[in-house]
């Protein structure tokens, strides 16, 4: 349905179109004439389309900005019969630019920046339009500028082999603007299409892309490119920027008010040093002709090695002593203390060789390499300090396609710069170092509105049974989910570990031929170390920073860091140990069909494969917490297209938990406030058992029924508990002494599980809140994770509870929840303004945890009048946001369903119970 | 030996059957790749005359600047060995006796005149050899300390010492000995060491880099098959780097860059070229390969030094040391490669002279100098 959208959203500019979407959508499968057309749509129908089917089609253009900003789409018009399905739309005034696709074609890689558009899952609007409404949002003042939603993918190629590249473009469409944008040009021709690009090759292929593909090359300079790529990843991007020492890895945060002047050293085939003040304010201050090429050019020649990741593999192997003339050497094998040279430090780059009587032959390949790469990274090293020191920077920062992520590189080149700066300045790396020239020559568009982005409005994801895994293009492009899970198939299984694969394409075949296990692994040195890197950027320009965060740059949604070791590894043991039971789940939800088992069995081996990247190298798409590896698990899903494999589960346990609603809640009205108050928590605690996360409580499952579960966890229920600040809350609440009760005006509610969980815990809590005259939002996952409650399935599940309790009711259709149930009375409006509102907002994650700084708008907006946070599930509570810390009360309340993590956080056991209470401060 | 300049070692080589018994005074700088040798000839035998060189008088003198060594007369004669035959400097020295002329012309006590100066990282890893082989015990001399003073006598007492090299042109200067400090001394041997120096005595090693002349010969060798420094030096100088490395014109289709100053002549990669050709080795000529490599080590030195110069502020840079060795086409190759860069930044007003010191083993000299 990619394409359909496409439309409604071209359209919804052109605000006398605005309603006609619905008649596109009813309009389906109609004849076509085009043959190739149809081909197309049929591709798309399995690979877009196919992801769209899963959810119920919205048809939302309210959620979505308004417009393709880079579209004119003024004077559109639909082309042919309006009753034909997908007509082609004409847009007469669009700009020949495409600004989905932009390239940096240097003398040994070509490097893809793309953009493409991504379906946003459609939410029941007419509710959400309620609720904006009455959340005061309204499209128009949230940006000055619209921005889509999507996702910026990186990709490389051998510049010796361009055909690839230009088959990989076309198959996607990316210079006529993308798969899903193919109807704007769908007869008509883009022949003058342009598309930016940087980089020498940039004049050389010119030809070649108009022959082949009929487009134009717009070249742009590169250096503006570099500087343009790097300011916008130092800004918009999380740990983008790291130091590299001994072999560890560490993140930096830049602040980006104090980012300027900084020195960027782009290493090519020749090392440019650039001085960068400001955007669009550079120097290019010096360089030096010793560079990547210098690498591999002397490299080639020495060892007959075939490309540079060979000669860099070999490097790994080698030792540098047996060509390099160390001060030990001309000393004897002692230090030159006096002058700070240690009997190791290399005298002479290669000196050795003089006094040896050996020809190239006698040398090993490997150390050849080995010096070559240390005398060159260290060069470049003291020439980029000197320079640095020469303007008096602070920071430098290395990118370019030689230093690809190599550790050894890295490592040297930080050496040098510690060494010679006495430790007073250190290197730092960018992980998308290699697409600097390409996301520059992306952000040269002047239509994209990308400029402006924020680090919260970019959400980096792994790179999902992609073909091109950190920017390696490995096997075809795929067209479809099969050919995806295809691929996957051919991932190697080695023992019970599985093997990223290393796909080696025989020359002009498809890829799909075999993969080999890399020959090298020794050590933290790996070649390959930093290959997955790359992360497809996911743009979702309505993502905001929690406002209700005490502290938004201190703030850390981590609770478990897993750059340690022994954390990684039982997370990693617990991921594996649930992973058949999910499996299972998941191919059941899909009617346990030959076709979801295969996907579940491509599921399975692309998510060990991730998880084992992961375990190797932690720190590859960034910092790495339990929440990133959480919802790792989830985009594996529905990169598989599993969108809810607890569906099913879900419902069963929605229908058997509102089936005692009603006498829950008459148990807690005949209590009085202070009782009900315990009762209401210790409830939403009990409740919180029903955890599908759990492997503790997915066993607990098989021994009775949800209410009886719920009761016997509601009686142990003793307290003190582990985490006690009941007491606290309830003064707050309730008041005591001189302390007079506080009446909330809006609590947002972080809701967790479905079934028991929301309903017999989360709500009767929401609706003592509603009593007592605070608003309530409750707060859930705008895609489902596990058997989490999603914003899209609450409203049904309210008005389902709503039946049996007034106050919900009221609430209810005062938050504008009921329009659906209540659609024949809206006229009415009742006494909803006599009631405060019971409303949802979805948080803008997939996963069962959160990253406050990163939240859909519209829970921004909520929590703009919300002097109340409580947050319910170890997801949400303890995972993450444990050490958080709001500018307004916040309750914490979870039920800790794993031992270790009792042990580690409240020193407690396994059943224990958070309650934590944090007054504002 | 060299075709190509002769240096004084070779006209020393010539006098030597002649003042063989005059011969004294032997100092050693035993680097990676060279030893290096200086030794004292009389004119007229007389023992007065070498006792004088002796004393710490004559060292004195020559360090408050007196050029007029009236005192002295005799050569001083150079002579070079490679380190790794090391055999050879031997069996030299042991044909010279230098060994026992200290005993034969002094009357001073054998253990005193068994002792020779020597500085440079051989002279530790070699102390055993020589006791051995010839009976001395080498003294060993701090090698910065011999570098730094080695500099300062050649730029005070020696007329003509340095040249600059603009526009082609070589041209010798008088250095303002009033005005000679401070100055970057940038000394290539196998590496090289970049020596800031505030007067005499007072210096301090700023920097260095690995790639120097043995990176040049090491990495040539395997290159080439040369089997000396010499033959490559030779090669490089009939070679064309355009055919290896990549020319910023290569990128630009020949255009050049020159928003940022870079003529498409310029070097963008040393050996950049060998990337995208499908050429083994063996199709490159041994000369373009020389050539290259010649033009990459020496920008690299040139640009390093010019860059530490900017950063303390210093005037001069004086570049002496093997690498360069009296070699006309080295000297001027790392003359461009120095002006390369500070043309480039003639902006920055701060290195004005950039200059060539013609001894190529300044440090052996200080040595010899540095007896008191």
């Amino acid at each position: 349905m990619a394409n359909l959208t496409e439309i409604q959203q071209t359209i919804a500019k052109n605000d006398c179109l605005n309603d006609s979407n619905t008649s596109f959508n009813n309009t389906k499968n109609n004849n076509k004439s085009d043959k190739d057309f149809v081909e197309r749509e049929a591709r798309e129908q399995r690979e877009g389309g196919g992801e769209q089917d899963m959810a119920p089609i919205g048809g939302n253009p309210i959620h979505r900005s308004s417009s393709r900003p880079q579209l004119d789409v003024s004077g559109a018009a639909i082309q042919g019969n309006f009753e034909e399905r997908d007509p082609t739309i004409l847009l007469p005034n669009q700009s020949d630019d495409i600004s989905h696709l932009a390239l940096d074609i240097g003398g040994s890689l070509i490097k893809l920046v793309y953009f493409s558009r991504h379906e946003d899952r459609p939410v029941n609007d007419r509710i959400k339009k309620t609720i904006k409404e009455r959340l005061g949002i309204s499209n128009g003042n949230r940006r000055s500028y619209p921005v889509l939603g999507g996702r910026l993918h990186f990709v490389k190629f051998e510049t010796n082999k361009i055909n690839q590249c230009l088959d990989f473009i076309s198959s996607k469409q990316l210079h006529c603007g993308g798969m899903d944008a193919h109807l704007w040009h769908s007869g008509v021709s883009n022949e003058n299409a342009v598309i930016k690009a940087t980089g020498g090759g940039a004049y050389k292929y010119a030809d070649l892309f108009k022959e082949r593909l009929g487009v134009s090359i717009e070249k742009e300079d590169e250096m503006n490119c570099l500087v343009a790529g790097a300011n916008f990843l130092l800004k918009a991007i999380r740990h983008e920027a790291f130091t590299h020492m001994e072999g560890h890895k560490a993140f930096v945060q830049i602040d980006q008010n104090d980012l300027f002047p900084y020195l960027l050293v782009n290493v090519g085939s020749g090392v440019s040093i650039i001085k960068v003040d400001g955007d669009g304010k550079f120097q290019r201050v010096s360089g030096t002709n010793v560079g990547g090429g210098t690498y591999w050019g002397l490299g080639k020649l020495l060892t007959k090695c075939n490309s540079f990741d060979e000669l860099l593999e070999l490097s790994q192997r080698g030792d540098n002593r047996t060509i390099d003339m160390l001060v030990g050497d001309i000393y004897g094998g002692m230090d030159y203390s006096k002058i700070g040279l240690s009997a190791s430090t290399i005298a002479s780059s290669f000196g050795k060789a003089i006094s040896d009587n050996k020809d190239l032959e006698d040398y090993r390949s490997e150390d050849i390499s080995l010096s070559l790469l240390r005398m060159i990274s260290y060069n470049i090293g003291q020439i980029s300090y000197l320079n640095a020191l020469r303007f008096g920077l602070k920071r430098i920062f290395f990118g370019g396609f030689f230093i690809r992520g190599h550790a050894y590189t890295m490592d040297t080149i930080s050496f040098a710069v510690q060494f010679w700066s006495k430790g007073t300045s250190q290197a730092m790396f960018l992980r998308h170092e290699g697409f600097l020239g390409a996301l520059g020559a992306f952000m040269s568009y002047e239509k994209h509105g990308l400029d402006d982005l924020m680090v919260h409005q970019l959400v980096e994801r792994f790179p999902m049974g992609a073909p091109y895994i950190g920017g390696n293009v490995h096997g075809p492009p795929l067209g479809d989910l099969n050919e995806k899970i295809s691929w996957m198939e051919k991932f190697i299984l080695k023992g019970t570990e599985i093997t990223a694969p290393v796909p080696m394409a025989p020359p002009g075949t498809t890829g799909l031929g075999g993969f080999e296990v890399p020959s090298s692994r020794g050590g933290i040195l790996r070649p390959d170390a930093s290959k997955l890197n790359v992360g497809v950027l996911h743009l979702v320009p309505t993502l905001e920073v929690f406002p209700l965060l005490a502290d938004p740059k201190m703030y850390e949604p981590n609770t478990i860091d897993l750059s340690d070791p022994g954390e990684l590894e039982y997370w990693f043991t617990v991921l594996s140990g649930h992973l058949p039971d999910l499996v299972d789940k998941a191919v059941a939800s899909e009617g346990g069909t030959d076709d979801a088992k295969r996907r579940g069995d491509a599921f399975a081996r692309a998510f060990s494969a991730h998880l084992a990247r992961l375990m190797e190298e932690p720190a590859a798409y960034g910092k790495l917490g339990l929440a990133n590896l959480l919802e790792l698990r989830e985009e594996c899903l529905r990169e598989f297209h599993f969108f809810d494999a607890y569906r099913s589960i879900k419902q069963r346990e929605n229908e058997a938990s509102l089936a005692v609603l009603p006498d829950l809640l008459m148990e807690i009205d005949s209590m009085d406030e202070e009782t009900r108050l315990l009762k209401l928590v210790e409830g939403v605690l009990a409740a919180n058992i029903f955890d599908w996360g759990s492997r503790a409580c997915v066993d607990l499952y098989h021994k009775g029924t949800i209410i009886e579960i719920y009761r016997m966890s509601r009686n142990k229920m003793q307290r003190p508990w582990r985490v006690d600040n009941f007491d606290a809350f309830k003064e707050r609440m309730l008041g005591f002494g001189d302390k007079k009760p506080y009446q909330h005006k809006r609590a947002l509610l972080f809701v967790d599980n479905s079934g028991a969980d929301i309903i017999l815990g989360m709500l009767p809590l929401a609706r003592e809140l509603l009593r007592r005259g605070t608003e309530v939002v409750l707060v859930a996952n705008s895609l489902p994770a596990l058997n989490d409650v999603t914003a899209m399935e609450l409203p049904d599940i309210v008005a389902e509870a709503a039946k049996h309790c007034d106050i919900l009711r009221r609430a209810a259709e005062a938050g504008g929840l009921l329009v659906d149930a209540m659609i024949n009375i809206q006229d009415g409006s009742i006494d909803s303004s006599s009631s405060v509102p019971l409303m949802v907002v979805e948080n803008g994650c997939g996963s069962p945890c959160i990253d406050l700084r990163q939240v859909s708008s519209e829970l921004a907006a909520a929590a703009k009048e919300a002097d109340l946070v409580i947050l319910e599930g170890m997801g949400r509570s303890l995972h993450t946001n444990f050490n958080a810390k709001f500018r307004c009360d916040a309750l914490k309340l979870a039920m800790v369903k794993n031992q270790r993590l009792a042990e580690k956080l409240i020193k407690g056991s396994i059943y224990d119970c958070v309650c934590r209470f944090e007054p504002a401060s | 030996m060299d075709r190509n300049g002769v240096t004084e070692g070779e006209l020393e080589g010539r006098g030597m059957n002649k003042c063989v018994e005059q011969v004294s005074h032997l100092a050693l700088d035993i680097g990676g790749s060279l030893i290096k040798m200086v030794y004292f000839c009389g004119e007229n035998s007389g023992s007065e005359h070498q006792q004088g060189i002796l004393s710490s008088k004559e060292s004195c003198g020559l360090s408050n600047g007196n050029t007029n060594c009236s005192v002295l007369r005799g050569k001083l004669h150079f002579r070079k060995f490679e380190t790794s035959k090391i055999n050879e400097c031997l069996e030299f020295m042991s044909s010279k006796q230098f060994h026992r002329n200290g005993e034969d012309c002094h009357g001073a006590s054998v253990s005193e005149k068994n002792i020779i100066k020597a500085t440079g990282g051989g002279a530790f890893k070699f102390a055993d050899l020589f006791k051995e082989k010839l009976g001395m015990t080498l003294d060993k001399v701090d090698e910065m300390n011999s570098l730094v003073a080695g500099a300062n006598f050649l730029l005070k007492a020696a007329s003509l010492e340095a040249y600059t090299y603009m526009d082609g042109q070589k041209e010798y200067v008088q250095i303002d000995q009033n005005d000679l400090y401070p100055y970057l001394l940038v000394n290539i041997g196998s590496g090289v060491s970049m020596i800031k120096v505030d007067g005499d005595g007072k210096f301090e090693r700023v920097s260095g880099t690995s790639v120097g002349g043995g990176t040049f010969w090491g990495l040539g060798k395997l290159l080439t098959k040369c089997k000396s420094f010499d033959e490559l030096l030779g090669l490089s100088y009939s070679g064309n780097n355009r055919v290896i490395d990549m020319l910023v014109g290569d990128i630009y289709g020949g255009m050049d860059y020159s928003k940022i100053g870079l003529s498409s002549t310029a070097i963008a990669s040393s050996f950049g070229k060998a990337v995208s050709e499908d050429k083994d080795l063996e199709e490159y000529k041994p000369e373009d390969v020389a050539r290259s490599l010649l033009r990459m080590i020496s920008n690299n030195i040139g640009q390093i030094a010019y860059l530490n110069a900017l950063r303390f502020g210093l005037k001069r840079i004086f570049f002496g040391g093997f690498f360069i060795r009296g070699h006309a086409y080295t000297m001027d190759t790392i003359s461009v490669g120095v002006n390369f860069c500070c043309c480039n930044a003639a902006r920055s007003s701060i290195v004005r002279e950039v200059f060539i010191v013609s001894h190529e083993c300044t440090s052996c000299r200080s040595s010899h100098y540095c007896f008191s």
